[in-house]
């Protein structure tokens, strides 16, 4: 640096400003450092003290244990007021005093269970713990205690839901993930570039994914494919609207969204997913039956709602319209598929083919716009995505012995052309630059 | 902004002791008040009872009570309230089966459960009997060997009151479970 600056290659003020960012960077990758680090040890100290515990239990009486059971809670809640008094601007501590607050919360309900032999369902334990745990998150701003949350929703799903009847709480976990997102707002209006973001942002779209699952099993109303290309198109498009950096790299939110895309796409070109079963839904009935299916609806909405924004708002298109017109396309199949007779939904039907057909031609236009734009952006990462997806569609069909030979080999042949267009174009421009 | 965050964490601290301490109230109240029921165990399958830290206990009572066909208003897995009776040996049995609570020392809020071969199966939130890692082992072997169609002499008995239902010990050849063990070893 010295020599640069005796050399006139830069000026001195420039040398401090260098110095002092690459300080700060060493800082922040430190401090990231002591933080996972207090995070373990925190883990494994709350742990070791349940080991201790449970070594001689039989020996001791009743109001002993319930008072042992007591202890590492009463414990965590002295320090956690200790660190919102002296220690709040410090991360690492407060990340560890919240996970050991709301492990010591789950400690002492297990222990006083056993104790009292008391055996509610996994499922009821989880949802008061998950209550008992959402203020900590943001009290605490602990964003590994947000995606432990948003994970311990995920388990009390599985665990709730079950092919009986009445199973409409399994509704409440859209409440439970709806409590995460002013948390979620607040660290986006931070630092939406920072690295936690980034993982409670991939953390939630995977809860939702799992969310919208049940939610389209049990309602059996048939939408789930239109639900789905929703999803992923508004995960596509909010990457890009709202994460994109001055230097161009693609948002993780986005890349996440974009493989979305281009599996659902895959997936709806297959004739069986636009089978229609029986629409009468065992565990979801009347008013919950309806919240679940304006739940699957929701985010096709909020797609177009978010295309139609863009529109109004600025004239260049910075997404791709293929992803961006997924939810649309999803629409027209579903409309297609849904003009069959009531007793032939179940089986093939022209109508299913043809919405088939509608996703084949659709995932053969967004491979070869993916291509085009990876080409315009001299991105190999993203032209090629765009080949995967129509070397993809060309094996599905392949193994897909439902087509006849006929629409097979013009399927192949159409998928051909497109790939050595593609690659032409792709090698010209690249010839040229 | 600093004495409004500590306030509100001492709120969610109270919360978080109330919800284990409210089990342990209920739970006393419940061992100390409540009327004495003794469930008889059923024959067990030796593999499906071993859960490690707990004896899986199959209550005879649980077959419910006879019933010509399912009925409508139960769905299987929800919450029913059964009011007990006393058979010629002392044992519980199951009197009625309803979906709305009742009040009284023999009612215990239960999961109702399938209907099968004429009868209303009950399943009561005290079938497992937790122990610690050095009893379970031992425990379950004397359950096991007591609980077979020859010797068929192992019960529990259960605390019952407004609803709540505790269970109190586990009795081996009218021995409660520690005594059991404690005179098996000193035979050895």
């Amino acid at each position: 640096m010295p020599a640069l600056v005796a050399g006139g290659a830069i000026t001195s003020e420039n040398a401090v400003a260098i110095e002092r960012y690459y300080a700060a960077e060493e800082s922040q990758s430190r401090n990231l450092g002591f933080v996972l680090l207090a995070i373990i040890g925190s883990a494994l100290v709350a742990s070791g003290i349940i080991l201790l515990i449970a070594h001689n239990w039989d020996e001791l009486s009743r109001p002993l244990r319930t008072f042992i059971a007591f202890l590492p809670l009463v414990v965590a809640q002295a320090l956690a007021v200790f660190v919102l008094m002296r220690r709040d601007q410090s991360q690492p501590w407060r990340e560890s005093v919240a996970i050991f607050d709301v492990a010591a919360v789950a400690t002492a309900i297990s222990l006083v269970s056993q104790t009292y032999q008391i055996q509610g369902s996994f499922a009821d334990f989880m949802f008061v713990w998950l209550l008992l745990s959402l203020p900590i998150v943001y009290l605490f701003r602990t964003t590994v205690g947000a995606i432990v949350y948003i994970i311990g929703s995920v388990v009390w799903l599985c665990a709730k839901t079950g092919w009986y009847r009445g199973q409409s709480e399994q509704l409440l976990f859209w409440l439970l993930l709806l409590a995460i997102a002013p948390y979620y707002a607040a660290l986006f209006r931070r630092d939406r570039f920072a690295r936690q973001t980034a993982a409670l942002s991939v953390v939630l779209v995977a809860a939702t994914g799992i969310g919208l699952g049940y939610a389209a099993e049990y309602t059996r109303a048939n939408i789930g494919t239109i639900a789905f290309a929703g999803f992923v198109t508004s995960v596509y498009l909010c990457g890009i609207k709202f994460f994109t950096r001055a230097d161009g790299r693609l948002p993780a939110l986005a890349l996440l969204g974009g493989l979305g895309v281009g599996v659902v796409a895959i997936a709806l070109s297959f004739e069986e997913l636009w089978h229609f079963g029986g629409t009468y839904s065992w565990s979801l009935q009347g008013v919950s039956r309806g919240i679940a299916i304006a739940i699957q609806l929701f985010f096709p909405v909020a797609a177009i709602a978010l295309l139609i924004w863009d529109y109004l708002r600025q004239n260049r298109v910075i997404f791709s319209v293929a992803a961006g017109a997924l939810p649309l396309v999803a629409g027209l199949a579903w409309i297609i598929a849904s003009r069959a007779e009531v007793g032939e939904r179940e089986h093939d039907s022209p109508y299913a083919l043809a919405a088939a057909v509608v996703f084949n031609v659709y995932a053969l236009l967004l491979g070869v716009e993916l291509i085009a734009r990876g080409i315009r952006a001299n991105s190999m990462a993203r032209a090629n995505f765009g080949l995967l997806v129509i070397v993809a569609l060309a094996l599905a069909r392949f193994f897909d012995s439902d087509l006849s030979f006929l629409s097979r080999g013009l399927g192949f042949i159409a998928v051909g052309i497109g790939f050595l267009v593609a690659n032409v174009i792709f090698f010209k421009k690249r010839a040229r630059t | 902004m600093k004495t409004l965050r500590v306030v509100i964490f001492v709120v969610v601290a109270l919360i978080q002791l109330s919800v284990p301490a409210s089990i342990v109230w209920k739970r006393e109240k419940t061992l100390q008040h409540g009327r004495v029921w003794k469930f008889k165990t059923e024959p067990v399958d030796p593999i499906d009872a071993i859960r490690g830290r707990y004896v899986a206990l199959r209550l005879e009572a649980e077959k419910g009570r006879p019933a010509e066909a399912p009925r409508e208003d139960f769905a299987p897995g929800g919450v029913v309230y059964v009011t007990l009776k006393e058979d010629a040996d002392g044992f519980a049995q199951v009197d009625q089966i309803s979906i709305n609570p009742l009040p009284g020392d023999n009612v215990v809020k239960a999961e109702a459960g399938y209907w099968r071969d004429g009868w209303e199966h009950v399943s009561f939130p005290f079938d497992r009997f937790w122990l610690a890692e050095k009893l379970a082992p031992e425990a379950e072997r004397a359950y096991r060997e007591n609980s077979r169609r020859d010797k068929q002499n192992a019960y529990v008995t259960v605390r019952v009151r407004e609803g709540d239902a505790a269970l109190e010990q586990l009795y081996i050849d009218n021995q409660p479970l520690p005594d059991y063990l404690r005179a098996q070893a000193a035979k050895k």
